[in-house]
C-alpha cells in the first residue's frame, strides 16, 4: 500500500472504531442502516474515494477505496460505502453524469432497458438484490437502449421497491423500474463488466476486513477461555483453528490488495477473479473455524462474532461466489493455454 | 504481519527472463517435469546452472557465491520449480547448508565449503531424524565422544534424503550428556564416505530410492568439522527450521500436474474442470505473493518466523489439495503409464503428496508454533 492508502485506512479505522460500535451495527439491523454514522463518514468525504474530483468525488485510487472498504468490513459498517464511491459513483462519473451529495447504489442490471419518452427517458425492468435501494438518493444502472448501452440514474422514489435483506440485515431490495423517468448518458465500452469486476473486488475487500476482526476476536476469546485448567488456545486442535483463520485472512488481504494496487484505472479480470475466488472460499472457512473455536458463545446474538460471520456468509456470494469466479478464471486460463499459466501466476503485483 | 504486495524490480524481472531462456533449452517440450523437490538428481544440470551463477546466489562473492539478494534467489528458484527442473543434487546444500554455514560456521568452513556449494559440486544431506526423534528433535541419541583431534560418532539417522548420492552430512548429535535436553547438542559435518559409515536404502512407497538409513559405527570426525561451536546445535537447527520454511518449494510441487492438465485436457474442459483449474490458479497466485513478501522481508533483515510458518502450512496444504481436486475432476483410473504426461504425473503425485505436509516439519507441529506467535 502507498502512504496515501495507509493514511486512508488509519483515518477511517479511527473514525469507525469510535462511531461504528457493536451497538451501532445492531441498531442498524432494524432500521436498515446507520444514518448518523453515514453523516460522520460523509463529512470526511470518504464515501467518494476513487471518484474523480472533476466529477464530484474526492479523487484517490482503487487501492485507496479498497483500504476504506477493508475498514468498513472490519467494523461491519452498515452504510453503502462501496456503492456510493467505487461502484455507483464511478459508474456515474464514467458516463459524465452528476454524482449527488448523498448516498447512491448500483447493482448488475441485465435485462433493464431504457427508451425515449416524449422529452425524457424512462426505464423498464426489475433489478434484484440492490443494496440499500430504500436509503439512497439515486440508483445507478447500466441499461440497454436502441443505440447501445446507457448509464441511467433514477430517483428511488420513482420506482417500486420490495424490501429485502442479506443475512446481516443489510438491505438488498428488489427495484421495479416500471417506466420511471431517468437521467441518461451513453455508457463507456465495457461498463457493465467493469462494474461487476469492481463489485467483486469491493466484496473481497469487505471480506478481508471482516476476516481480520474475526481473527482478533477468536484469538482473544480462546486465550481467555479456560477449560481443563488452561486457556483453550493451548490445545493443539484449537490452535489449528486459529492458524487457519490467520492464513485465510492473510490470503484474502494479499489477493485483494494486489488486485487493488494493480488497478491503474480499472481492476483487471485475472486479478479480480483470483481475489474473489480466494476471498469467497476463505470467508466460509474462516467463519466455520471461528465458530468452532468460540463454541456456544459465538452462536449468540449478543456476541460480536455473529455480526461479522453473517456478513462473510452474505458477501461471499455477492457479485459471484467462488464457483462463478473459479470457473470464469479456469476458462480464461484454458483458453490462453498451458504455456501462459506460469507467466500469469508469476505476474503478481505490478505497481 | 509483514505481508504486503511485493513488486519485483526491472532487474529482478530481467533475471527471470534469462532463467526462462536457459530452461527453454535445458528442458525442451516433452520433458517430464519433476514435481517440486521430486525432480531428478542431475549433477550435470546443477553444474550448468552453477556456471550461470544460479546456484549459491545468496552466498557472498568473497565465498564464491553470487552475492545476490534473497528475492533474486526466489525468482530463480520459482522458475526452476515451475519448470520442474532437476535440482535435487544441489538443492539441500544450496538452500539449507549454505545459509547455516554463513550464520554459524567457522571462517575456515565457509572458505572451504561455500565455493564448492556455489559451483554445484558439493552436495549435502541433513541428519536430524532418528528412529526415536522426529518432530521432537531434542530426543536425538546419536552421540559423539571427544577423542584426540576430533570426535567419534555412533548412532543411527533415518529418512536421510540423498545420502547415497551426496558428499556430506550435517549431523545433529549429542556431544555432552545433558541435564537439559536442549543443551549438549552439536552439529557435525560428516564425510558420507568416511570409514564406519553405512548407508542403506529405505524404499519410498512408490518404490523410489530417496530415503536412507545411515549408521555411524565409530566414525571419526575431526575437530574442524564441528559446525560452529560445540553445544550450539539446538540453536542452529531451530533457526534453520524457522527461516527456510516459506519458499516456492512449499507450494509448487503440483504445478507440473496443473500445467499438463490444461495442456492435455484444456480444449475440452467441462465447467467442473474449469472451476478446479481456476481455483487452483487463484490460490497459487495468492500464496506465491505471500511467499514473495516473506522473501522481501528476509532481504530487509527481518525474521518473520510466524509468517514463514503460516506460508509453509497454507502452501503445503494447497499443493496437496491440488492433486486431489485434479484427480476428482479428471475422473480416470490411476495408471503410472498414462495416458499422457498428465496421467503419469497424477500417478506420481497421488503417491508422493502425503509427504508435502510432512517434510520440513509436520503440519501439526508447525501450527502449534504459529499459534504461539498469534497469541503473543
Amino acid at each position: 500500500m502507498t502512504g496515501d492508502t495507509d493514511a486512508v485506512a488509519e483515518a477511517v479505522g479511527a473514525l469507525l472504531r469510535d462511531r461504528c460500535t457493536q451497538e451501532t451495527v445492531s441498531a442498524a439491523e432494524s432500521l436498515g442502516w446507520a444514518p448518523a454514522l453515514w453523516s460522520a463518514i460523509a463529512d470526511g468525504g470518504y464515501p467518494w474515494i476513487s471518484v474523480p474530483d472533476a466529477a464530484g468525488g474526492v479523487g484517490g485510487s482503487v487501492a485507496d477505496a479498497c483500504a476504506l472498504l477493508e475498514q468498513a468490513g472490519r467494523y461491519a459498517a452498515p452504510v453503502p460505502l462501496a456503492e456510493t464511491g467505487l461502484l455507483g459513483g464511478r459508474l456515474l462519473a464514467s458516463a459524465g453524469l452528476d454524482v449527488p451529495p448523498g448516498p447512491v447504489t448500483t447493482a448488475p442490471s441485465e435485462g433493464v432497458t431504457v427508451a425515449r419518452t416524449g422529452s425524457g427517458w424512462s426505464a423498464s425492468g426489475t433489478v434484484a438484490r440492490v443494496p440499500w435501494a430504500r436509503q439512497v438518493d439515486r440508483i445507478v444502472l447500466v441499461a440497454d437502449a436502441a443505440d447501445g448501452p446507457q448509464v441511467i440514474s433514477v430517483d428511488p422514489a420513482a420506482t417500486r421497491i420490495d424490501p429485502g435483506a442479506n443475512l446481516a440485515g443489510e438491505p438488498r431490495d428488489t427495484v421495479h423500474l416500471d417506466g420511471a423517468p431517468v437521467e441518461v448518458a451513453p455508457a463507456p465500452p465495457g461498463a457493465a463488466e467493469a462494474l461487476v469486476l469492481r463489485g467483486a473486488l469491493s466484496r473481497a475487500a469487505l471480506i478481508a476486513g471482516a476476516a481480520g476482526r474475526v481473527l482478533d476476536i477468536t484469538v482473544a476469546y480462546t486465550n481467555q477461555r479456560v477449560q481443563f485448567g488452561r486457556p483453550i488456545a493451548r490445545f493443539q486442535a484449537v490452535a489449528a483453528h486459529l492458524v487457519q483463520i490467520a492464513e485465510q485472512t492473510e490470503a484474502v488481504r494479499m489477493a485483494t490488495r494486489v488486485a487493488a494496487a494493480n488497478a491503474h484505472d480499472e481492476p483487471s479480470f485475472l486479478d479480480v477473479a483470483a481475489a474473489k475466488a480466494v476471498a469467497a472460499e476463505a470467508a466460509g472457512r474462516i467463519a466455520a473455524a471461528a465458530h468452532q473455536a468460540t463454541g456456544a458463545m459465538g452462536m449468540t446474538r449478543e456476541y460480536e462474532l455473529g455480526q461479522l460471520t453473517r456478513r462473510l456468509w452474505s458477501w461471499r456470494e455477492e457479485y459471484g461466489g467462488e464457483r462463478v469466479w473459479s470457473t470464469r478464471l479456469g476458462a480464461a486460463l484454458a483458453e490462453a493455454g498451458a504455456d501462459t499459466l506460469w507467466p500469469t501466476i508469476a505476474r503478481g503485483a505490478t505497481a | 504481519m509483514i505481508f504486503s504486495p511485493t513488486v519485483l524490480t526491472p532487474a529482478e524481472e530481467q533475471l527471470r527472463t534469462e532463467v526462462r531462456a536457459f530452461l527453454a533449452i535445458e528442458l525442451p517440450p516433452g520433458t517430464r517435469p519433476g514435481l517440486g523437490l521430486g525432480g531428478r538428481h542431475d549433477p550435470e544440470f546443477s553444474r550448468r546452472l552453477a556456471a550461470r551463477g544460479w546456484v549459491g546466489m545468496a552466498i557472498p562473492t568473497e565465498y564464491g557465491g553470487g552475492g545476490r539478494t534473497t528475492v533474486e534467489r526466489f525468482v530463480v528458484v520459482e522458475e526452476l520449480l515451475a519448470a520442474g527442473a532437476p535440482i535435487t543434487a544441489h538443492w539441500v546444500a544450496e538452500r539449507q547448508t549454505a545459509p547455516t554455514l554463513l550464520t554459524f560456521g567457522t571462517e575456515e568452513q565457509r572458505r572451504w565449503f561455500l565455493p564448492r556449494i556455489a559451483a554445484g559440486e558439493c552436495w549435502f544431506s541433513l541428519g536430524m531424524s532418528e528412529p526415536d526423534a522426529g518432530s521432537d528433535l531434542a530426543a536425538v541419541r546419536t552421540a559423539a565422544t571427544k577423542v584426540d583431534g576430533g570426535w567419534v560418532l555412533n548412532g543411527t539417522k533415518i529418512w536421510t534424503s540423498g545420502a547415497h548420492l551426496n558428499h556430506f552430512f550435517v549431523v545433529l548429535c549429542r556431544t555432552s550428556p545433558a541435564e537439559d535436553r536442549h543443551h549438549g547438542l552439536s552439529q557435525l559435518i560428516v564425510d558420507l564416505g568416511a570409514p564406519g559409515l553405512k548407508v542403506s536404502p529405505i524404499r519410498y512407497l512408490d518404490g523410489g530410492h530417496h530415503f536412507n538409513e545411515v549408521v555411524f559405527d565409530d566414525v571419526f570426525v575431526p575437530d574442524d568439522r564441528v559446525l560452529g561451536e560445540v553445544g550450539s546445535g539446538w540453536r542452529q537447527v531451530t533457526s534453520e527450521l524457522a527461516f527456510e520454511r516459506a519458499g516456492p518449494d512449499r507450494y509448487l510441487s503440483a504445478f507440473g500436474l496443473l500445467k499438463h492438465f490444461i495442456a492435455e485436457r484444456g480444449g475440452s474442459f467441462d465447467d467442473a474442470q474449469r472451476a478446479a483449474v481456476g481455483r487452483a490458479a487463484a490460490k497459487l497466485w495468492t500464496i506465491r505473493q505471500l511467499s514473495l513478501a516473506v522473501a522481501r522481508s528476509l532481504e530487509r533483515g527481518a525474521a518473520p518466523a510466524v509468517e514463514a510458518a503460516l506460508v509453509k502450512d497454507i502452501g503445503t496444504v494447497y499443493e496437496q489439495e491440488v492433486v486431489e481436486v485434479l484427480r476428482y475432476v479428471a475422473g480416470q483410473e490411476i495408471d503410472p503409464a498414462g495416458p499422457g504426461m498428465f496421467g503419469r504425473l497424477l500417478a506420481e503425485a497421488v503417491q508422493t503428496a502425503p509427504a508435502f505436509t510432512l517434510r520440513g516439519g509436520t503440519t501439526e507441529v508447525l501450527r502449534s508454533i504459529a499459534a504461539k506467535g498469534l497469541s503473543r
